[in-house]
């Protein structure tokens, strides 16, 4: 067998779709080439399910390790690794969760996965300032409506319909708090990190939605116009500039550009 | 800081996330730390940031896992490229990986795969790393890996297959003295014939580690201290080779700073034995 037909035997043999590698493959004087082979079969899917256990330990700790195990097998099953790095390797979990019977029933895990990839995601991120309000100061009350936003490199954001964020702590400290499982919400979390602290806050769907339109090119007039099909039209443009503050008291915002700097993206 | 030959280097360790703070805080007894690539192959936040900050005060070596030397796919020229930058940040005394594969068909099953060490092989090897060495512009470094299985078409010996690549390309060898004793148990060869048939001025490091017997084979875990027939094999490549780097790998069960560096500082005494033993001989 040439190199290339014996790797993929190899490697076919390791995920599960054929055992013709033990053709090739040989043991030594005290054990067979199936149970030497093992040992590489074995350590693939042990060594994937443990870094999915270190990436997403809230959704271990829900779920307990049994169930852990089976699911993170699955999963690999479905979307082996292809990134040089291992930590990599649950870019699809929320996503299989959310697709996959019996796992789509429960939306705890799908909201979980995506809450704990996020914090991996953050953890390291590109480094980089964040604006602060300090940064409106001043500014010309006709630049307002032009203001454009770029967001912290860090930041993940994504709609939930578990209120993950207030049991993930809970379940870290403990695995076998009590959580209410039938609870249900619309909301979404934001996710960033400042200088080498992980930070993340609930927001509501109007929150949401502005967050996404600016950081898809919105200026700040588009969001009150968004906000204003929400809201009140005179309670609009306050909510908005409540919004944007919060925004960067928080940290979650780069660079604010306006038309009156020529800086606007 | 001023380049010295990775040989030089002294007594080192695998640097571990868990032992940032006692490096940083404190000035343990540990002459140079390796690097595993991939974890700081990332854009930002405290890996990087302590990476920099450690390399500020010691030599670094980057080794990797995932260039898979010896697979039939196409050289990941991306991940070629993380390489090379992180190397321009680190300015290592050398860049190693395995002789192994990690993967085929775009997948990497995160493993050090054997390779059937056959002319096939060393050829197809030889050629992927004068182009990583090109690429990179530098020297690699390339670690025998443990293995569990052999392949019915092997036809070259470990150790000669190592020292043909290290002839045809120029590379260095990371000689890992516990991989060699796990293949010699597992496959049934004498770990000294090994030894004694590296050539010598290929040899950039040595890699100690621990293991786990089953009796019947060893599984290459790194997560116990080095055992007594490692010690006895390193004390002989030591006598052979002369002064060479030497590191301590701890990947799991890691113990406190100071445990490891107690066992760097029993490495330092066996190697100070055997050179001695070799200038009595010579
Ligand atoms: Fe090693």
């Amino acid at each position: 067998m040439d190199l290339l037909r014996t790797e993929h035997a190899f490697q076919d043999g390791l995920i599960g779709r054929s055992q013709d590698v033990l053709r090739v493959v040989r043991g030594n004087a005290r054990e067979s080439a199936e149970t030497m082979f093992g040992v590489y079969r074995k350590a693939y899917w042990a060594r994937l399910v443990e870094a999915l256990g270190n990436d997403f330990p809230a959704l271990n700790a829900l779920m307990g390790d049994e169930a852990f195990d089976r699911m993170a097998r699955a999963y690999i099953a479905r979307n082996p690794s292809q990134h040089p790095s291992i930590r990599w390797a649950g870019r699809r979990l929320a996503e299989f969760l959310a697709g996959e019977a019996p796992y789509r029933d429960d939306p705890w895990f799908g909201d979980m996965a995506r809450f704990d990839w996020a914090l991996a995601f953050a953890f390291d991120a590109p480094d980089a300032p964040a604006a602060a309000l300090a940064d409106l100061a001043g500014m010309p009350p006709e630049f307002w409506g032009t203001i454009r936003l770029q967001f912290h490199p860090t930041l993940d954001h994504f709609g939930v319909s578990t209120p993950v964020d207030e049991a993930r702590l809970r379940l870290l400290e403990n695995a076998d708090v009590t959580l209410d499982r039938q609870a249900r919400c619309d909301r979404a979390i934001m996710v960033w990190r400042i200088a080498y602290d992980l930070k993340f806050r609930a927001i509501d769907l109007l929150e949401h939605a502005a967050l996404q339109a600016m950081q898809n090119g919105a200026t700040f007039g588009d969001m009150c116009e968004l906000v204003a099909q929400q809201v009140s039209p005179d309670a609009a443009p306050l909510r908005a500039a409540q919004i944007l503050q919060g925004w960067l008291e928080c940290g979650i915002v780069a660079t604010v550009g306006h038309e009156g700097l020529g800086s606007a993206a | 800081m001023a380049e010295r030959a990775v040989t030089d280097l002294g007594f080192g360790l695998g640097l571990r996330s868990q032992h940032y703070p006692a490096i940083l805080e404190g000035t343990p007894d540990v002459d140079w730390f390796e690097i595993i690539s991939e974890n700081y192959m990332v854009d930002g936040g405290r890996p990087l940031a302590k990476l920099m900050a450690i390399r500020e005060r010691y030599p670094m070596v980057m080794h990797g896992v995932s260039l898979s030397i010896g697979s039939t796919d196409p050289l990941n020229m991306d991940y070629l490229a993380r390489l090379k930058a992180l190397a321009a940040r680190v300015e290592p005394a050398i860049v190693s990986d395995h002789l192994c594969w990690t993967g085929v068909a775009g997948l990497n099953m995160h493993d050090l795969l054997p390779l059937p060490l056959t002319e096939e092989a060393l050829a197809h090897v030889a050629a992927r790393v004068d182009q990583v060495q090109s690429f990179l512009g530098r020297e690699l470094a390339l670690e025998n890996a443990s293995t569990y299985v052999t392949f019915a078409q092997d036809a070259i010996p470990e150790w000669e297959f190592l020292a043909e690549i290290a002839r045809r390309t120029g590379c260095r060898l990371l000689l890992d003295v516990n991989n060699i004793y796990v293949s010699a148990f597992n496959h049934d060869f004498r770990a000294i014939d090994y030894i004694d048939a590296i050539p010598r001025e290929a040899v950039a490091y040595i890699h100690l580690a621990g293991h786990e017997n089953n009796k019947t084979y060893i599984i290459d875990t790194h997560d116990h201290p080095v055992v007594g027939d490692v010690w006895q094999l390193y004390a002989h490549a030591i006598q052979r080779l002369g002064p060479v780097a030497t590191m301590i790998e701890r990947d799991d069960k890691i113990p406190p700073l100071e445990e490891l560096v107690q066992e760097l500082a029993h490495a330092r005494k066996v190697a100070a034995a055997a050179l001695k033993k070799q200038a009595q001989v010579a």
